[in-house]
């Protein structure tokens, strides 16, 4: 048997074990997370099993580090020394082109060049140029795929991250964890398939809205919406015993919940019974398992060696990719990482080396850690933010400081593990980091090649709703970039 | 078997069991089916998908096109191509990866033999009353429903379920007609009453309950998108819930359901609209907006107008019109160009892009309470009948002023201004030299100034002082007040410009916990501090108006000594101010020994550049005509002491306005009338809310097409208009949302009525007669009871749209009073109750969940409508995901009875859903619902065992049963069943549950800590003469109870 087919009997025996929710006749179709049972039957969304892969996967886990905000590239990684000699001279209209502007700088009088004020170096075999800001993530260049050509059309925040997450500026749809969960099914019966975790940063001068919208289900089924772990206070809602409740006091109520539930269920006969009955077992059984999930107190002092000390600190950017490594260990599909404040509008060198800092390492231990653990091939870990930043300065202008808006055309991002290109650099942009001169990248793009990596044609990944096979790229066909994938 | 299929096979398996078989094919039943699955995505309606310039969904266009031939079916290209086995020739191609099955193709072979006859989808044809079906078991029919209900039951070979037990009946109808369980009392006098209409009576009765609007409310606010803040970035707070009580008296009314959607999405444009009328047009300022900075104006009105467009459509038409908003729509014929037409109705109002991040971003109305209603009303024209008697003594008194003016003896004045207890008196108008006259107690001295000191002109007095950096003015004793002592003070001021912030004068020590009071200047808004210690011990009022920059005002702060922000008044030029607390928490001494200072407190909060004059300190708190005459009186001594010649016409007009207010009873007596009026009238607003309309601009209204949805991308201009394969829009109505609105409810509407009685069937049954309740078009479900679909929406139009009649009739039905149990034959041959084969039985929604727990368990607030509440909820919900700047970020939960209302009363912010209903499937309320979903998940079990709510109303229900329940551990469990279930315990059932408390309560006994613990579990009061372990122990066996799947569900 070929490895492809093995692994597709593999997946489906585990889907089907993995998923039983222990009722007749729909066992297939339960998902970890709940069903619908409008009228007691799944409708027949649910009544579509989990996609066939359509290729063989390379990433079976997704850890995507969403920087919101929005990175300013050229101070971090699209490396533009030329524009040392353009320090406070206009933005050429000819590099401009019309590009349409948030009202936020639409009124300035002049768009006069900011020169990254950063040191930049080539590291590694690839060459890449990396700032000074961030010393660890140059150190493993080797190891990343950069994309220096990523382009969205949204030049807000709010339509950026959408789009980003969901391929689409309205919200509304399925964000990328709900269709990896929808594809890809649970492997862990203990805890939920697409973990959420919102990394607080050193510095909140300038912080965006992050909301469950961003983690939504759209218009797949609601068990594949994101479960968002909190870093303070309980991990999941309501996970504690009321306080003076034992475990022993907990499962003696279950236990003649249960025997009361059997009782109704033979007089009333709704197989609804029976699945809620595993769902309260599930829940008792989740009690345990997420404090033992978030419980880091195990953790070999190494393990803070490689994240570094912040680690240490529930909500941190370090501890929230520690916990992720924590999570891909215990099975979960896809971790959602959202580290906010990169919205760098002024102020950029007050700003950025503490994004920097909060980051920096921490993905560097988060990658080391993989590969030592032999999950890095499986796990497919995404960096970056919802668009990029302008050459010119917004505000004012000065050797030391600057401030830079959002930028739609250009902006860089990086993969690594997963099946993704170790050491490539694709794409390249223009002397001004404003336009795209070499093979760009759209988010549609982009997206196409992640769900290759995870094993499913973007054309054929669909969703039956209103009327259409819905797909997170869209109407318009898709590309995947092949050069991105090992 | 695709969908359809499945569907066709419910829906016609009875009676036409053999059509496909014999006989012509139907298009609707048999032949749109394949073609809309195989070939309408590139043959259809877009006609930017199409291929070849083929359309198949037209008979014509097929006709012509050479793809359908009546005359010789076999020569039809469309079969030719279907047939063919050659690759390049064959339909679909097989890059589609779509393919027709023998059955398919034969299928289209005879029809297409058969004269190849269209019909339009079924739901553009407009419903008309079938005849009722013949039934068997004509003995179990109770009303029309049961007939379609049965027929096809009886043809499936299902028996219907026996009727429910009363008990079963009295809970279900409790709950669906008012979202409540049944309290016990209830539940026995429907079981005890011997009556023939006994059920009707207590079907009547829910009918009344006010209960009944929240209830039926709720549900339209889903599809309403109804919440409390804007949504997108800030997600700031918007005060606009008097909207969701008027949908509530809506219904409590029983409006008819034609009259409530022209209120819905045309009130404000009702001639003569009442303000009711205004507030339920706020139907379309429900949808969520920005004010994100950088956001572009065009972009989000387009977003909103489609937003607006794709709701109407979805809540009447049942279209998903949003397909429509790129291209063409792909099955539904639904043209680009029709959406924005449709589009444009709403593309005509004068609400701004940006939503200012403010409560109530215009246009909004004012909302008097109930009670101020017929005052709000009569009071402007009071205002301006007494406006006008002020200037007609005015003009009359002129003469009188002109006589008392050459009269005059000038040194008359400064006796008219109070003099007892001033404490402290500086006039601040030496104009020169380095000293300060002041005057402490009676007292006068000089003190000494610094170099820098400056002076400007003044207003009662040639020169001001005006307050420069560096310049310090200490003076020891003044204002050396304790917190129980009134005191007033004030002075003349100009402040250069809005944006200064800082002490006026002050007497405070900033080094001790800002102990002592100043005069403070917030923004330009006049306030005082009055502290102990800052903020714990202090308290904070402030004016809501602010001081007009470059003018000169007259301010004056009064405390009466009560410790109270209430006991601070604060007056500009005489008059009284509205204020607001905003620290309210004073106790203990305010002394302090540091000295009392001009333009700052002992340190800093420096308000340098402003001018000062006549500053005043009272050991006493004034009266209001002191203060005028202090305001007054202070600038006409100034003019009356000048020579006649000097003085200005303007200064004469001062001089009779002092006269009028100070020495003229008439003039006072129409004044002060004016002055309580105003005042009423301002205290009415601060009671009030305000409600969100729409408001249409003068001109026509239209749009633009844009290709693929883009907002910059315009084409097409175009006018408002009504999708073509519906029926026209009379002439005569307007060419807006009163037109449109008036359309939807008109006669022949196909749609209207259907998808509005179809919701209101899923309420009750779980499900729709078509099961996509927002969907009605071309790729929906069919419905599983055409006919009855039918029926009930003639039915319901033909009533006068009248809503509890309806309701009425669906819970008259037999179908409805079915007992829920299921047999294997059933499971078997009607899985999902499609066919209603049995009662219906499904978990409740979050609302009525939670709203079971509270009323069960005493807890429940009667109280109905008002500003939303916010109850428990777990740390730090909001704050994960909202912006620093949004005023809905930090969850400040509220206390006492606001933890205990309806939850439709819970304070919704979009970007987080309150928590604990968020985990049942409520929506997130930034679009349109017409169909939540309903999960059953690990979560949902977390949330009804631990919540803190949840936990908190089993301690309530236990503390009942141990004090109402009788003697026995028996009868306590009974009372608990009763109040839970509506019914007692079996055997069995009891025997268990106590087994279950035995276990617990020896626990308890053993760990009477924990015991304790527990009880501490929410606000609400305990009786603290219960045994903790017994208390516990029963508290937990009710969080048992409270988790059954029999709770749980309907």
């Amino acid at each position: 048997m070929n490895p492809f087919e093995e692994y597709v009997r593999y997946e489906t025996r585990r889907q089907f074990f993995g998923r039983t929710a222990g009722v007749a006749g729909t066992a297939a179709l339960a998902t970890l997370f709940g069903r619908d049972f409008l009228g007691g039957k799944p409708s027949r969304a649910e009544t579509i099993p989990a996609p066939a892969l359509h290729f063989p996967p390379k990433a079976k886990h997704v850890i995507y580090l969403h920087m919101v905000g929005g990175p300013p590239q050229m101070d971090l990684y699209d490396y533009k020394p030329k524009m040392n000699d353009w320090y406070d001279k206009d933005l050429p209209d000819s590099v401009r082109q019309g590009q349409r502007l948030t009202t936020m700088t639409s009124g300035q009088k002049r768009f006069p060049i900011a020169p990254s004020k950063y040191k930049f170096a080539q590291h590694g075999k690839s060459g890449m140029w990396v700032s000074e800001l961030l010393p660890y993530t140059a150190k493993m260049v080797d190891d990343l795929c950069f994309v220096r050509s990523l382009q969205t059309e949204a030049i807000n925040h709010e339509p950026a991250i959408t789009y980003m997450q969901t391929g689409n500026q309205v919200t509304g749809r399925p964000c990328l964890g709900a269709w990896v969960s929808y594809g890809l099914g649970s492997i862990n019966d203990n805890l939920p398939t697409f973990v959420v975790l919102v990394a607080k940063p050193s510095n909140t001068e300038q912080i965006q809205a992050i909301s469950a919208r961003l983690w939504s289900a759209g218009y797949l089924p609601g068990t594949h919406a994101g479960v968002s772990f909190r870093s303070g206070g309980d991990p999941i809602l309501y996970i504690n015993n009321p306080s003076g409740v034992s475990t022993d006091v907990r499962r003696n109520t279950l236990d003649g919940l249960r025997a009361l539930n059997e009782i109704n269920y033979k007089s009333v006969g709704d197989p609804e019974t029976h699945t809620r009955i595993q769902q309260y077992e599930l829940a008792f059984r989740m009690q345990a398992s997420v404090p033992e999930l978030t419980n880091v107190a195990g953790e070999p002092e190494s393990t803070y060696k490689l994240y570094g000390d912040e680690a240490r600190k529930p909500g941190t950017f370090a501890h929230s990719v520690l916990l992720a490594r924590r999570l891909v260990e215990r099975g979960v599909r896809f971790i959602q990482i959202y580290h906010n404040n990169w919205d760098t509008h002024s102020n950029v060198a007050g700003r950025l080396p503490s994004q920097c800092k909060d980051v920096d390492q921490p993905c560097y231990g988060l990658i080391q850690d993989l590969k030592s653990r032999g999950l890095y091939d499986e796990t497919l870990v995404i960096w970056g933010g919802e668009f990029g930043r302008t050459i010119y300065s917004q505000g004012g202008l000065s050797h030391e400081n600057y401030g830079r808006d959002h930028h739609p055309r250009c902006y860089t991002v990086w993969l690594a593990g997963g099946g993704s290109k170790a050491g490539h650099i694709h794409g390249e942009t223009c002397d001004f980091s404003y336009n795209v001169v070499k093979d760009p990248v759209h988010i549609h793009n982009f997206h196409a090649t992640l769900l290759r990596l995870l094993g499913f044609d973007n054309e054929r990944f669909t969703y039956r709703y209103q009327g259409l096979d819905q797909k997170l790229t869209g109407v318009e066909p898709a590309k995947v970039i092949q050069e991105m994938m090992a | 078997m695709n969908r359809f299929l499945i569907a066709i096979a419910l829906v016609f398996t009875a009676r036409f069991a053999t059509a496909a078989d014999a006989g012509a094919p139907s298009y609707n039943r048999d032949v749109r089916p394949i073609l809309q699955e195989h070939c309408f995505t590139c043959h259809g309606p877009d006609s930017a998908a199409r291929k070849a310039d083929l359309r198949l969904d037209r008979r014509d266009d097929a006709i012509k096109a050479g793809a359908i031939d009546v005359t010789d079916a076999d020569q039809s290209e469309m079969l030719v191509r279907i047939l063919s086995d050659d690759p390049d020739e064959i339909m679909p191609p097989p890059k589609s990866k779509k393919k027709l099955s023998a059955h398919d193709k034969e299928v289209i072979r005879r029809w297409i033999a058969a004269g190849a006859a269209y019909e339009p989808h079924w739901s553009f044809i407009a419903p008309k009353r079938p005849s009722l079906p013949h039934v068997k078991n004509e003995s179990w029919v109770k009303n029309p429903i049961d007939r379609f209900i049965l027929e096809k039951l009886e043809a499936a070979g299902l028996e219907p379920a026996p009727e429910a037990d009363r008990r079963t009946l009295a809970r279900r109808l409790s709950l669906d007609l008012t979202g409540l369980p049944p309290a016990v009392e209830d539940v026995e006098r429907f079981v005890n009453d011997a009556a023939p209409n006994a059920y009707e009576k207590l079907v009547d009765r829910l009918l009344a309950s006010p209960r009944w609007g929240e209830h039926r409310g709720r549900y339209w606010l889903d599809a309403a998108r109804y919440a409390d803040t804007h949504g997108i970035h800030f997600d700031n707070f918007r005060e606009m819930w008097s909207y969701r009580d008027r949908v509530f008296a809506s219904f409590n009314q029983n409006m008819p359901f034609d009259q409530f959607t022209v209120e819905q999405l045309a009130g404000d444009l009702i001639p003569n609209a009442t303000l009711e009328q205004k507030i339920s047009s706020g139907f379309n300022r429900c949808n969520i907006t920005t004010n994100e900075g950088g956001a572009i104006d065009e972009e989000y009105r387009v977003l909103y107008d489609r937003d607006r467009a794709e709701t109407t459509a979805q809540v009447w038409l049942g279209m998903t019109a949003g397909c429509a908003v790129c291209h063409d729509h792909k099955y539904d014929p639904l043209s680009q160009r029709e959406f924005y037409s449709f589009a444009a109705y709403f593309n005509n109002t004068t609400q701004n892009a940006m939503d200012g991040n403010i409560k109530d971003t215009p246009p909004v109305l004012f909302v008097p309470r109930p009670e101020d209603r017929p005052r709000w009303e009569s009071i402007d024209g009071e205002i301006v009948a007494a406006r006008a008697k002020v200037v007609e003594r005015k003009m009359a008194a002129r003469a009188e002023f002109d006589r008392w003016l050459a009269a005059l003896k000038p040194n008359e004045f400064p006796a008219k201004i109070p003099t007892d207890s001033l404490a402290f008196h500086a006039p601040l108008s030496e104009g020169n030299g380095g000293q300060l006259k002041i005057e402490v107690e009676g007292k006068s001295r000089t003190i000494d100034l610094s170099a820098g000191t400056k002076w400007k002109p003044g207003k009662i007095a040639d020169q001001a002082f005006v307050a420069r950096p560096g310049v310090e003015v200490a003076i020891a004793e003044p204002g050396d007040f304790d917190t129980n002592q009134p005191f007033s003070h004030g002075v003349w001021i100009q402040i250069p410009k809005r944006e200064i912030t800082g002490s006026a004068y002050a007497r405070m020590d900033e080094r001790d916990d800002h102990r002592g009071w100043d005069l403070w200047i917030e923004n330009g808004r006049v306030a005082t501090h009055i502290i102990h210690k800052w903020p714990e011990k202090a308290l904070k009022v402030i004016a809501r108006e602010p001081l007009k920059p470059g003018e000169w005002t007259h301010i004056l702060v009064v405390y009466d000594g009560s410790a109270k922000a209430q006991g601070v008044k604060i007056y500009y030029n005489g008059e009284s101010k509205a204020v607001d607390y905003q620290v309210n928490a004073l106790s203990e001494t305010i002394r302090t020994k540091t000295p009392f200072k001009l333009a700052q407190r002992s340190e800093g909060s420096r308000l340098d550049d402003i001018a000062l004059q006549d500053l005043r300190i009272y050991g006493r708190a004034l009266k209001a005509d002191e203060i005028q005459a202090i305001a007054r009186t202070s600038i006409v001594a100034a003019i009356a002491a000048k020579p006649v010649d000097k003085r200005g016409d303007s200064e004469k007009n001062d001089l009779f306005a002092w006269w009028l207010a100070t020495l003229d009873d008439s003039y006072k007596s129409a004044d002060r009338r004016v002055n309580e009026l105003t005042r009423e009238r301002s205290e009415i607003e601060s009671r009030g809310t305000k409600a969100h309309v729409m408001n249409e601009r003068n001109e026509p209204a239209y749009a633009y097409v844009l290709y693929r949805g883009e907002y910059d991308k315009r084409r097409d201009k175009v006018e408002p208009g009504v999708p073509a394969v519906l029926p026209p829009m009379p002439a005569d109505y307007p060419r807006n949302r009163l037109g449109l609105a008036r359309w939807l409810v008109s006669g022949e509407h196909p749609l209207t009525a259907r998808v509005t009685v179809n919701r209101f069937w899923q309420e009750l049954f779980g499900s729709g007669i078509v099961r996509t309740t927002g969907d009605f078009g071309i790729t929906g479900e069919a419905p599983s009871h055409p006919e009855l679909l039918d029926y009930l929406a003639v039915d319901f139009r033909e009533s006068g749209w009248d809503v509890k009649r309806f309701y009425k009739l669906m819970v008259m039905s037999a179908t409805y009073r079915q007992s829920a149990a299921a047999t294997a034959a059933k499971i078997e041959k009607d899985p999902a109750n499609r066919l209603l084969s049995r009662g219906p039985r499904f978990r409740m929604d979050a609302e009525m969940i939670r709203d079971y727990a509270l009323a069960v368990s005493g807890l429940l607030s009667p109280r109905i409508g008002g500003p939303s509440v916010k109850p428990y909820q777990p740390e730090g919900v909001w704050e994960a995901v909202a912006m620093p700047e949004s005023n809905t970020r930090n969850y400040r939960r509220d206390h006492g009875e606001s933890l205990y209302r309806r939850s439709v009363y819970t304070l919704w912010k979009r970007a987080a859903p309150p928590a604990s209903m968020d985990v049942f499937n409520a929506p997130s309320r930034e679009v349109c619902t017409v169909r939540r979903e309903r999960t059953d998940t690990p979560l949902q079990a977390l949330v009804t065992l631990n919540d803190e709510q949840y936990v908190e109303a089993a301690r309530n229900l236990a503390q009942i049963a141990l004090r109402q329940g009788g003697a026995t551990n028996e009868t306590k469990l009974d009372m608990i069943a009763r109040r839970l279930l509506a019914r007692s315990f079996s055997a069995e059932e009891s025997r268990i549950a106590l087994a279950s408390f035995e276990q617990i309560l020896a626990h308890y006994k053993n760990h009477i800590d924990d015991a304790k613990k527990l009880l501490e579990t929410g606000e609400s009061p305990r009786d603290g003469s219960l045994d903790p372990a017994e208390h516990a122990a029963w508290t937990m066996l009710c969080n048992e109870l409270m988790n059954l799947d029999e709770v749980l569900n309907k």
